[in-house]
């Protein structure tokens, strides 16, 4: 059990001229499932390196449970770390491979056989102790990884993307699996990975990280609904948020959206921070916040525009996903429509955003604008 | 309806009409690496005025008492133990050192790691034939010459280049993965080279005992210069000796030949599969 404390941590790596991480601090609470994602190149595997011990530590520093570890070396952390390509020794049976790490330890023999035994029989790996690695299939095998990593009782797990060798439906069982061995255990986890899926279902908190920074931290809806900028928000969510450019009109007291042939009041966001963005932002909303048909009359946030024709139509079973191109406006909408969608490629339709749903993003900087809260103002703000 | 037939004889007939050139290759290859071998054990069987009488008839009585004769008379009996201690300790060497520098240039980056690869892979492209003046001064200097140690020294020096040049390639392909599981295990670096690298490593290092044995054993040029006593020899040179200046007992070098021959084919029937299979194969499926 332990916290994980991490400092303006960066890293340059030999040879390279950019900072691979630059200078991220984050600190995991005891306990806690910490994801960090990015897309590939994003520099999370590093940082998880550098954590492990595997890395040397450019600048910063990590603690655990408040202690600086950047000289411990890898062996002496306590930390135990489930790989990618799972790092199953090939020579050693699943039982060796569950007691590699515990012998070494000078641990004694009965208390080995009895961690095994356990961790094997909570990762329903019983049958296969005495196999070796090539004759698992790949969620054995992911499983005998997890079990080495359960049995070592480490101060904080480790995970560098280990659910992405597995087939889709493996994935959803074992990514169940692995949550509830965490929550039962209780051991402070962190979890890199690409994937937001996993990400949103299994972090406490999620960490977003781009270019070697980090993005925004916080809770995994949190992060989705106030996304902190542009590249969070497109990174959030599949099919990934609209974002619109739209033009700013207005003087220092009221302000209008333009886009298309369109013109809303932009009453959500504050007056003075408008008008100092250069007359141009990014209406960002995401494709379950735009309606084929109004879901609720009478509501003014909802904005409906006329005339916008379908691209194209895709049928996923549970959902049609719409792509739309708006009068005057380059960027195609996606729409996340019901399974029961009546449009057609060609087609014209009049759709419906829903405003309070929706973001401005600063198009210079990529940051997002604070909203107001306008309820308690009058009026909602109404096509002008 | 008509299943599909089987195919047809004359289908079958333009099949190995067309795989002719081929089978004609491996009969050719075959009986010219074969034939000689099978020659000489022929002739092992049989002594030199039979042989003289007709080179390439079968033994009409088979002598086994020859090879007798040639292990106790001829001194081939210290030829081999000779030849056994330098080989098996040369190989020992060479395995247990050429792991070493093998897993380190794999995986290690180091200040100079690549200066000393190209001094050790060096090693490749230089010919013996240039290097033997200075060894035997060197091994004169230091009292190795006309001694195994110094024989076994210069066999490990000579070979460690392509023992690192195929292990190093080997090792490299062992997963980065595996080497830091083990040490969060809590393994330091020896033991992970004990422990990971050399298990794994199993088939790469069968590849380089079967081919540094088989040549060290056939070694003749280094031996011929560095040792010069009787009792010293090693098989190769033992040969020799039945070639003496006068005449040449063709039976009993045939005899001699055999028994030089025996160690390599054993070793080459037990361990040619993994050898094949270390030099083809990945490290880690």
């Amino acid at each position: 059990m332990a916290t994980v404390a991490i400092t303006a941590l960066s890293k340059l790596y030999d040879g390279g001229g950019e900072l691979a991480v630059k200078d991220l601090s984050l600190t995991v609470a005891d306990g806690e499932f910490m994801v960090l994602l990015g897309p590939s190149g994003c520099g999370k595997s590093s940082v998880l390196r550098m954590i492990a011990g595997l890395e040397p530590i450019t600048s910063g520093t990590v603690a655990i449970d408040g202690k600086v570890v950047n000289e411990v070396p890898a062996k002496d952390r306590d930390i135990a770390m489930v790989f990618q390509s799972y790092a199953l020794y090939p020579h050693m049976d699943v039982f060796n491979n569950l007691a590699f790490g515990l012998r070494r330890r000078g641990i004694a023999a009965s208390e080995i056989e009895r961690r095994v035994q356990g961790a094997a029989a909570k990762l329903g790996l019983l049958p296969f102790l005495k196999r070796k690695p090539h004759a698992l299939s790949g969620g054995q095998r992911q499983r005998v990884a997890l079990g080495r990593a359960i049995v070592r009782e480490p101060k904080v797990f480790l995970f560098d993307e280990p659910l992405s060798n597995l087939d889709a439906a493996l994935r959803v069982s074992t990514r169940n699996e692995l949550i509830r061995q965490q929550r039962e255990l209780g051991i402070t986890a962190i979890y890199v990975t690409h994937d937001q899926i996993e990400a949103m279902t299994m972090g406490h908190r999620i960490c977003i990280m781009s270019k070697g920074e980090v993005v925004q931290i916080g809770k995994p809806l949190e992060v989705y609904r106030n996304p902190a900028n542009t590249f969070v928000a497109r990174f959030l969510g599949n099919p990934p948020m609209n974002l619109i450019p739209v033009t700013i009109q207005g003087d220092a007291r009221s302000h209008q959206l333009r886009f298309g042939g369109t013109s809303l009041a932009a009453r959500c966001w504050p007056a003075e921070r408008l008008s100092r963005l250069d007359g141009k932002a990014l209406l960002g909303i995401r494709p379950e916040d735009v309606y084929e048909a109004s879901p609720r009359s009478g509501d003014e946030r909802l904005v409906a525009i006329t005339g916008a024709s379908v691209v194209a139509v895709e049928p996923l079973g549970a959902e049609t996903l719409v792509v739309l191109s708006l009068p005057g406006v380059s960027e195609e909408v996606i729409v996340r429509s019901g399974r029961e969608s009546k449009l057609r490629p060609g087609e014209h339709a009049t759709i419906q955003l829903d405003l309070g749903a929706a973001h401005l993003f600063d198009q210079a900087t990529t940051e997002v604008i604070a909203r107001i809260d306008v309820k308690r103002e009058a009026g909602w703000p109404r096509t002008a | 309806m008509i299943a599909p037939a089987a195919k047809s004889p004359a289908h079958n007939w333009a099949a190995h009409l067309r795989r002719s050139p081929l089978l004609a290759f491996m009969l050719i290859y075959t009986v010219i690496s074969g034939g000689p071998f099978l020659w000489v054990a022929v002739m092992s069987l049989r002594t030199t005025p039979e042989i003289f009488a007709s080179p390439y008839a079968l033994p009409s009585r088979v002598h086994w008492e020859k090879f007798v004769e040639a292990w106790t008379k001829s001194n081939y009996g210290t030829y081999f133990w000779n030849s056994t201690i330098v080989v098996v300790t040369a190989v020992a060497l060479l395995t247990i050192i050429g792991a070493m520098v093998a897993h380190c240039l794999a995986r290690y980056r180091f200040r100079g790691n690549r200066l000393v690869r190209f001094v050790i892979l060096s090693g490749l492209i230089l010919p013996p034939q240039l290097m033997i003046l200075s060894l035997f001064q060197i091994l004169l200097e230091y009292r190795l010459y006309n001694t195994l140690t110094g024989l076994i020294i210069v066999y490990v020096a000579g070979h460690l280049a392509i023992t690192v040049y195929i292990l190093e390639g080997f090792f490299a392909q062992i997963p980065q993965d595996l080497f830091d599981a083990a040490r969060l295990d809590g393994y330091s670096d020896l033991e992970i080279f004990w422990r990971i690298t050399l298990p794994i490593g199993v088939p790469a290092l069968f590849t380089t005992v079967t081919l540094n044995f088989i040549i060290l054993w056939n070694e003749f040029l280094y031996a011929v210069v560095l040792l010069t006593e009787d009792d010293k020899r090693t098989l190769p040179l033992g040969i020799m000796h039945f070639m003496g200046s006068h005449q040449l007992d063709v039976g009993m070098l045939a005899t001699g030949l055999m028994i030089a021959i025996g160690p390599v084919i054993l070793l080459y029937a037990l361990f040619s599969e993994t050898m094949i299979k270390g030099m083809t194969a990945g490290a880690v499926r």
